[in-house]
């Protein structure tokens, strides 16, 4: 049972660094209907800028802060060099777009600050914590990592029910008609691009703290897919449950049905799982239903 | 609510000389007209005759190549959405924009965005004065929705109601903004003959209680002639015609242009 609990909670720690990267593409999806696929690159974007800025003998505090304003800088350059001329456009379009953002933040950021794995060290403790008797063993560095993306949610949950959260809604669902009721497009593009480069920082720093800054993490953004098809695109509790499911799912299949598979489908039973959820709910848990009429 | 005598005022709105094209199409050429307060105008004119493009050019979706657009004496070459809609121009579109996973009332509500002021941090936190805020613009929106008598369907996702009421929830959230100038891009298409009663019936009322200045699209003549105080004519993206309906019914120009003429 001890066991099983330390698998489970295990599980779900990691889970909530999926949710992290889950929660900046929840954001724009909900915010313009668009899978942004350079969600990835912007953690990593983020994180490469951080650990540069900690490299230069800048403060932590300072590391943040201009950090934060590259990020809302690049929401800008987005918005004025591309997004702005796709209004209206089909997603498939805009998709596309965040593709080749995708490439470019990612290629840019290497090229500045190079591409080798850096180390973050913020301060978060890491030594392990044992729990019943010694017999389950967490690391204290996964409970921080749950209070920064709880922090995370709640300032998310209330800051959609602002003004600001409103109109975002709007524009998600019809940017001619955000316009007429007087939204302005742009702004609120910015604004979200900045606030998901904020959540990339967030998540850019917790895993870099975790794996070290490197390039590989643009792939774990993809890990985020399976985690939005469970919790539902456009849902940002959903993001977070549906991190703790795949989470938690994955390291339980991996320990109690891999031996069955000669082990190794930890990598892949996420997505076997995104597959069976499509099939049956195809909104997700806390998505919404889909209404279509003809 | 008293139907006081019908008094136009003067000009809120005039177009001077505007021409649009795309590309090499001339959507609209040299048109100019003027909307006075408070009065009820009807743009028609066959299909592709560029009424919706010159209602896009009104609220600054288009930005016409040529000629200016003077609203309450203000000119202005080129206008951006929003700031029509801060200015007090308010729309409902030919295709129904609404927000479709949005219930009615909310829908709604979004047409107050602009008059709300309250601060992030106690809107979030739903305190204080934004809570205040808040439930006076839902007053409002409540009364909106008995006006046009849609309190049945106030919780129902706008996506899955039938077409006539969406457009009834279009032109409620147009109202929430309290426009001085409400654009109504063919208000009654596809209804049957009872929504269209009601709508008319709406239409008026609001011209006539709140005194909203209307700029309609219409294709039912009928409709046209009984509601509007003028009408302009379009064709093939120029003006043919604009007077008072008995004037239009019997303008040559205007009857060749629906009917054809012979060659």
């Amino acid at each position: 049972m001890a066991f099983f609990l330390e698998v489970l909670i295990g599980g779900l720690m990691a889970g909530v660094m999926y949710s992290l990267v889950a929660l900046g593409f929840v954001l724009i999806f909900k915010a313009s209907g668009v899978f942004n696929f350079a969600q990835g690159a912007m953690v990593l974007f983020a994180g490469l800028f951080f650990v540069g800025f900690i490299g230069l003998g800048v403060p932590i505090w300072l590391s943040v802060i201009l950090t934060l304003v590259v990020m809302v800088l690049l929401a800008i350059a987005i918005e004025w060099l591309v997004l702005r001329h796709l209004v209206n456009q089909p997603d498939i379009i805009l998709f596309m777009a965040t593709i080749g953002v995708s490439f470019f933040i990612d290629g840019f950021g290497q090229s500045i600050w190079g591409s080798g794995v850096s180390q973050i060290d913020i301060g978060i403790p890491t030594d392990p914590i044992l729990l019943l008797d010694g017999e389950i063993l967490l690391q204290s560095f996964d409970l921080w990592a749950a209070v920064v993306a709880g922090a995370l949610l709640i300032a998310l949950v209330l800051f959609q029910k602002t003004r600001i959260g409103r109109a975002l809604r709007a524009v998600a669902d019809d940017h001619q008609a955000a316009q007429s009721v007087g939204i302005p497009l742009n702004v609120i593009w910015i604004i979200v691009w900045s606030i998901a480069g904020m959540v990339a920082l967030v998540a850019g720093v917790m895993w870099g703290s975790k794996l070290g800054m490197q390039p590989a993490i643009v792939g774990l953004a993809l890990k985020a897919l399976p985690v939005l098809i469970l919790g539902g695109f456009t849902s940002v509790p959903g993001a977070i449950v549906g991190g703790l499911i795949v989470g938690a799912g994955e390291k339980l299949a991996e320990v109690y049905i891999g031996p069955f598979f000669g082990g190794g489908i930890e990598n892949w039973f996420a997505y076997v799982l995104a597959l069976a959820f499509l099939l049956i709910r195809p909104q997700g848990l806390f998505g919404e239903r889909i209404i279509e009429r003809v | 609510m008293a139907a006081s005598q019908k008094n136009i005022g003067d000009v809120l709105l005039k177009v001077d000389n505007i021409s649009l094209s795309f590309g090499g199409v001339k959507a609209l050429t040299d048109i100019s007209f003027e909307i006075r307060e408070h009065e009820i105008l009807a743009i028609i004119g066959p299909n592709g005759a560029g009424k919706s493009s010159m209602l896009n050019c009104i609220n600054g979706f288009y930005h016409p190549q040529q000629g200016t657009i003077t609203f309450r004496g203000e000119t202005r070459k080129q206008m951006r959405p929003h700031a029509a809609a801060s200015q007090g121009i308010a729309r409902t579109f030919q295709n129904i924009a609404l927000f479709k996973g949005m219930s009615t009332l909310d829908n709604i509500m979004t047409g107050r965005l602009l008059k709300m002021k309250c601060g992030l941090l106690s809107s979030a936190l739903y305190k204080g004065p934004a809570e205040k805020e808040q439930i006076e613009h839902r007053e409002f929106c409540e009364r909106i929705i008995d006006f046009l008598e849609i309190e049945a369907i106030r919780k129902v996702p706008v996506g899955r109601l039938p077409y006539g009421l969406q457009k009834r929830v279009e032109l409620g959230r147009a109202l929430a903004a309290e426009p001085s100038l409400l654009l109504l891009d063919e208000p009654m298409a596809g209804m049957n003959l009872e929504e269209k009663q009601d709508m008319c019936r709406f239409i008026l009322d609001v011209n006539d209680e709140f005194g909203t200045t209307i700029c309609l699209i219409e294709h039912d003549m009928g409709v046209v002639m009984d509601i509007s105080d003028r009408v302009v004519v379009l064709d093939y993206g120029r003006k043919i015609g604009d007077g008072p309906p008995e004037e239009i019914k019997n303008n040559q120009a205007v009857i060749d242009a629906y009917l054809g003429v012979q060659h």
